[in-house]
């Protein structure tokens, strides 16, 4: 007899599909989490960290609650007994800061039991078996959502082995010449925090970068965008995918006027090269596409589930159809569930994956 | 806030929902279908808007925009409601509608979050649930508004010109002039649920005399040359807003006169000008509100509370008036709040309760008094007192 239901990852997606499932009534004992670490918040809090990252980034209420409200907004004003975070978050200017965000994530882990159910390991293989999915010698499990991130960090080639060359998302400090890759929103940040820490920056990027306040755009966080853009052919999708993953920073002056400032000092400039700056950081994101992760490669391979360029083709609930029926489900969450929703690296898209999961689980008739 | 269509229209609709509940409790137990008619004008200029301009407007609406599109439908309400003649008093017809936004935006950004997970994803949809909403929502309003429609007083309409009274109002209805349209010999209303809007009321013993009426609405009416009073109430409960009550002939004549209606709800009397006469506006016996008034140039009192009555007294202007501006006697009890009495006369009798007073309380009368303008002190004879709140 399969288990009931198992998150392979323990980061902030395989989280906010663990308490969605909590919320719906499912125990600790019902749900498996495999992942290395018990921390959600392990693999995104030194990244936050070496970017110097204080305020969350996105505009909206991002949270790991189950329900959409109350909110962090919500709550902070109570707390504080203060409207002001409520208006800023109905003018979208609500940013919690990490230090905020993570003790919201530490209070939520201790509240939901999530300990309860973290099996400290890294599943390396997902076999489909009668009536569910073997997990790599872990047992068998009737639903099973993939929530396993990035796929390592990006660094170009050509850096791969320069000893200058290090990550925006590893640890580093600043020297007096940087040479900052990449045109988005890291690269942003990194700018102003190296211009910050006194030091002359050398912008190098391939093309000029957009500017919008999301990368995806807000109508696309609910049916009446995602209705166009589930309608679309594949290889339309394919396009708007690879557009929303272009490299962008929101506008305003906040970025701006620094820039402007030290530009006129001689201190910013634009190159199309790396020079010979003693400090290069690479500020060019996560490697993309399911092939760069060997347990989705893995699936894809043995199962032989359809791709489209770099992703796996979802149903729109996020599911794996050609995996799933009335009585099992194997759903794609976080990063890896682009093709059914394109924000779904941000906490809102996680948790709309979550919930489609939390329906199959509960409209399955084996319950 | 992205919605689709049907989830705007599935969270207006169930926005819509209590309020609908209310107006359809409160129609009956006020005698008046304005309450029922305005929700669901409110409910159609929502619909009509959702539909023709936010749906293709906005494709993200931001929480905040929901104040700016508030202020937008109030303001379209209140002109549909002033053009479809509902006669729904502006302070009700407001605060329903205000309670009706705050209801919405709790249930869109609180209640209906966490009671249906997906409704922020489902751009506003409400799934089954909304789809019977939708469904039901139209009936119950046709419905709703059909039955309103049916056993509503019918309205008469006087067309521009001098009609001969006097006019006998003995059924419930509603009489509106147009333009120009006079009635000579007065009004006399003896049924209940009788509104009369957009006259003037020309001679007669009494421009306006309700008698055992209750839930009578008299709204922007001229009364002018009456023998008698401008409007005598006996035993009935009437609402008097924005009238003008001019060229009383006689000093012995009363601008509005609301008497022996001591056990009916309060008669309110507001943003009147009552000009001349013996008193402008006066109440025996009665519960009354007095409230918003400029009364000018009478001979004996300029508004009285007086015989047992109750009354609040707020926000009045009196000028010129001969002896006493504002009088609570003979054991009534009066609030009065926030009025202005200038340029009184004392009267030339010397008696020292007609000295050209702002404010008196006489005979056992209890007055409660705040924030009024005087030029003189108020004053108290015969047992009465004056109290701070």
């Amino acid at each position: 007899m399969a288990e009931r239901v198992a998150i392979v990852g323990s980061g902030l997606a395989g989280f906010v599909a663990y308490t969605t499932l909590r919320h719906a009534g499912l125990d600790p004992a019902e749900i498996t989490v495999f992942g290395d670490t018990a921390d959600p918040a392990g693999a995104w809090r030194p990244r936050a960290a070496a970017i110097r990252q204080r305020l969350m980034r996105s505009e909206s209420d991002g949270h790991c609650y189950p329900t959409s409200f109350p909110g962090l907004a919500a709550r902070e004003a109570v707390r504080r007994r203060d409207l002001l975070p409520l208006v800023r978050s109905a003018c979208d200017r609500y940013r919690p800061t990490v230090t905020e965000f993570l003790r919201h994530v530490e209070q939520l882990r201790e509240r939901s039991r999530w300990d309860d159910s973290i099996v400290p390991r890294r599943i390396k293989k997902i076999q489909a078996v009668e009536g569910g999915f073997e997990l790599d010698g872990y047992g068998a499990f009737r639903h099973v959502l993939v929530a396993s991130g990035h796929p390592g960090l990006a660094l170009p080639e050509e850096l791969a082995a320069d000893r200058r060359a290090v990550h925006a998302y590893e640890p580093h400090e600043y020297g007096a010449q940087v040479t900052v890759v990449g045109a988005g929103m890291a690269a942003a940040t990194e700018w102003l925090n190296a211009l910050a820490a006194g030091a002359e920056v050398v912008s190098v990027r391939r093309r000029e970068p957009v500017r919008r306040p999301l990368n995806v755009a807000r109508h696309l966080f609910t049916k009446r965008g995602l209705a166009g853009f589930y309608a679309a052919s594949s290889e339309r999708r394919v396009q708007l995918l690879h557009g929303f993953g272009e490299p962008s920073y929101p506008p305003g002056k906040a970025w701006d006027a620094p820039l402007e400032r030290a530009a006129r000092e001689g201190r910013f400039r634009v190159e199309q090269a790396v020079n010979g700056a003693e400090q290069v950081i690479c500020a060019t994101g996560f490697r993309r596409g399911f092939r760069h992760d060997p347990l989705l490669a893995g699936l894809v391979d043995e199962h032989g589930l359809q791709t489209e360029d770099r992703w796996i083709v979802l149903a729109d609930d996020s599911s794996v159809a050609a995996l799933t029926d009335r009585t099992r489900t194997l759903a794609l969450a976080g990063v890896p569930g682009q093709w059914s929703f394109p924000a779904s690296d941000t906490l809102i898209g996680m948790k709309v994956a979550a919930r489609r999961f939390r329906r199959r689980v509960e409209s399955c008739p084996t319950r | 806030m992205s919605y689709t269509l049907r989830g705007r229209i599935e969270t207006r609709l169930a926005g819509a929902l209590l309020p609908l509940f209310a107006a359809a409790i409160a129609a009956p137990l006020l005698h008046k279908w304005w309450p029922l008619e305005l929700a669901g004008v409110m409910l159609a200029i929502g619909l009509t808007l959702d539909v023709l301009v936010y749906h293709r407007l906005l494709s993200y609406q931001p929480a905040w925009v929901a104040l700016p599109l508030g202020l937008l439908e109030l303001a379209l309400t209140v002109a549909a409601a002033r053009l479809l003649e509902l006669g729904a008093p502006l302070r009700p017809a407001v605060l329903l509608f205000v309670a009706t936004w705050l209801l919405t935006q709790l249930l869109a950004h609180g209640v209906l979050p966490l009671l249906r997970l997906t409704w922020p994803e489902d751009g506003g949809e409400l799934g089954r649930t909304g789809l019977g909403l939708s469904a039901a929502a139209p009936i119950a309003l046709l419905a709703v508004l059909g039955v309103a429609w049916a056993v509503e007083p019918p309205t008469v309409r006087l067309a521009a010109g001098v009609h001969e009274g006097p006019l006998v109002l003995d059924h419930a209805q509603t009489v509106v002039g147009e333009a120009g349209a006079v009635v000579r010999g007065g009004i006399q209303i003896t049924a209940d649920d009788v509104t009369l809007r957009n006259l003037t009321i020309r001679g007669g013993e009494y421009g306006i005399e309700v008698r055992d009426a209750e839930s009578v609405e008299i709204d922007d009416v001229v009364v002018e040359a009456a023998s008698l009073d401008g409007i005598n109430a006996r035993q009935s409960e009437l609402h008097v807003h924005d009238c003008e009550i001019r060229s009383l002939p006689d000093a012995a004549t009363q601008g509005i006169d609301i008497s022996f209606a001591s056990q009916l709800p309060p008669s309110v009397v507001e943003d009147c000008r009552v000009s001349g006469g013996s008193e402008g506006i006066v109440s025996h016996m009665a519960n009354v509100l007095v409230r918003d008034n400029h009364v000018r140039a009478t001979e004996l009192r300029a508004i009285a509370v007086t015989e047992m009555s109750m009354g609040d007294v707020e926000d009045n202007l009196v000028e010129d008036a001969l002896g006493v501006g504002i009088f609570c006697g003979d054991y009534s009890h009066c609030s009065i709040e926030d009025n202005r009495v200038t340029g009184m006369r004392p009267d030339p009798s010397g008696n020292p309760t007609r000295a050209g007073l702002g404010l008196v309380a006489h005979y056992g009368a209890i007055a409660t008094v705040a924030d009024n303008a005087l030029e003189r002190p108020p004053a108290s004879f015969i047992g009465a007192r004056i109290e701070s709140p």
